[in-house]
């Protein structure tokens, strides 16, 4: 080993040494070091390879489409819903400009061959966490009238300007309790708790 | 709180009864009549629990070893001494009783549970949250109702092969080995309802959710609602049989059927029973 190859080996032990250092200041509850992280929340879940990648920034962004168009059950039931094939074809067989693209002739190929996409989850709770988007949606988009985009953006970032989407907050138990701890305005139905609940049993079964 | 503090403080300590006013201007209170002369003790309650909270089935064996995961229990009684001689009708001497959390109020579960994860709701639930549980059974030594339960085996992995899996109720969580399980009042129906009523702006309607016990009941032998509305049916009965949740000694008339189970206990349980009248010259 000569003295440029020691002084090499030096340095690398220094340098993992102070990145080492980097990662123990920032808090990474749940994630493993390096990962980017959102208000000390390791965030950005794994990408999730689907049977169609669906342009969410065409439909959200460009069309304008309310997330609700599609997610039909968020208002309304606790999971939002993905949205049936019919629904994408409804609105697809309007349109044959596209029809020869080849995320379109996949759609088409599903619903000719009476299969329906298998769409990977994205945001996947643990089976233990019940979480509510009916009350989430009635509260900040019916009754405080905040735009949609930035209501469902609270828990799944801005999807209108991804393809497919992608899970970039940590929806992780902290990260929920930082949010409910917070002094959201009373409403007409919510007149007691400003905030969101803190009982166990709200979230957890 | 230290033991110097708990000695010191017995008896206020034991005279305590922390939810006295709780309820005096809350929106929920759940509690439940359970009418005795009606149950004919057909187990109908105890299957809708297994199916309604995910339930393992653990056979014979385990079952006579002790771990059994009933959360709801018939429990059945013979007739003693002279009021009801066995001899004299054999075939009707048995008396049943349907066993479950009795919610109490001043749970003695949660008072000795090292890591908080039995505890109160605003609603007067008893509550167990399964992830936090540690599995040191202190609770279930402390209920003397008996009606916690040890997961001893790991029965989420062989109480349903496949497909029964598909059976199982997806607003529930399948627990897993180790911790303690028990009745909530069915809780993830009390808190779907709770969550379309707040939409709407209004209190859960009575009658508008109930148990999967109460709905099974043939007999509609029991009562579910909330305690909190008084015109709610179980309100009303409660009433009727002189009952008030915060009294652990009850005093009313002598025709009266309604009771609680070891009132003193100061337990404060959310359960009223209604006793069975016999006709012994039929
Ligand atoms: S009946 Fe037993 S488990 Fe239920 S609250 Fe009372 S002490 Fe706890
Ligand atoms: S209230 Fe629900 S959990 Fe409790 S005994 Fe009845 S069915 Fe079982």
């Amino acid at each position: 080993m000569n003295i440029k190859k020691i002084e090499l080996f030096f340095f690398g032990i220094l340098f993992s040494m102070l990145a080492q250092l980097g990662h123990a200041e920032a808090f990474h509850p749940g994630g493993a070091p390096g990962t980017q992280t959102i208000d000390g929340y390791n965030a950005l879940g794994p990408k999730v390879e689907q049977p169609i990648e669906f342009p969410h920034y065409t439909h959200a962004n460009v069309m304008k489409i309310n997330c609700m168009y599609c997610h039909t059950y968020a208002r309304r039931s606790a999971v939002s819903g993905i949205p049936r094939l019919d629904k994408c074809i409804g609105c697809h067989k309007m349109i044959p400009e596209v029809r020869d693209r080849p995320r379109i002739k996949k759609l088409f190929w599903y619903w000719d061959n009476h299969i329906s996409i298998p769409w990977k989850k994205v945001h996947d709770l643990p089976d233990f966490v019940r979480f509510n988007h009916e009350r989430h949606i009635q509260r900040f988009y019916f009754q405080d009238k905040r735009p949609v985009r930035e209501v469902c953006g609270y828990c799944h970032g801005d999807v209108a300007n991804m393809t497919t989407a992608r899970r970039v907050k940590a929806i992780s138990m902290g990260w929920c309790i930082d949010c409910h701890k917070k002094d959201h305005q009373i409403s007409k139905v919510n007149l007691k708790t400003t905030n969101g609940p803190n009982d166990c049993w709200m979230c957890h079964k | 709180m230290s033991l110097n503090n708990l000695i010191k403080n017995w008896t206020s300590f034991r005279s305590r009864r922390p939810y006295l006013d709780q309820y005096k201007n809350a929106d929920y209170k759940w509690a439940m009549v359970i009418d005795l002369d009606a149950c004919t003790g057909c187990n109908a309650c105890t299957t809708a629990c297994y199916a309604e909270n995910n339930l393992p089935v653990v056979g014979k064996e385990r079952y006579e070893k002790g771990h059994a995961m009933h959360w709801l229990r018939i429990e059945r009684y013979w007739g003693e001494g002279e009021s009801v001689p066995v001899d004299m009708v054999p075939d009707r001497g048995a008396q049943f009783l349907p066993m479950m959390c009795q919610q109490c109020e001043a749970a003695p579960c949660e008072v000795v549970c090292p890591v908080g994860a039995t505890h109160h709701s605003a609603d007067g639930l008893n509550t167990q949250v399964y992830n936090r549980c540690v599995g040191s059974r202190y609770c279930s030594a402390n209920c003397p109702y008996k009606v916690r339960y040890f997961n001893w085996w790991q029965y989420a992995d062989t109480a349903w092969p496949n497909p029964l899996e598909l059976q199982l109720n997806p607003d529930v969580s399948v627990r897993s080995k180790g911790v303690m399980e028990k009745c909530t009042f069915c809780v993830q129906r009390l808190r779907e309802s709770m969550d379309h009523a707040k939409t709407d702006g209004r209190l859960v309607r009575d009658g508008e959710v109930t148990t999967a016990c109460a709905q099974a009941c043939p007999t509609s032998a029991i009562t579910f609602g909330n305690l909190a509305n008084p015109q709610s049916q179980v309100a009303k009965k409660w009433k009727n049989q002189q009952i008030a949740l915060e009294k652990d000694e009850q005093k009313k008339d002598e025709n009266l059927r309604g009771y609680r189970i070891f009132e003193e206990f100061r337990t404060y349980p959310s359960v009223v029973y209604l006793e069975r009248v016999r006709d012994l010259e039929a």
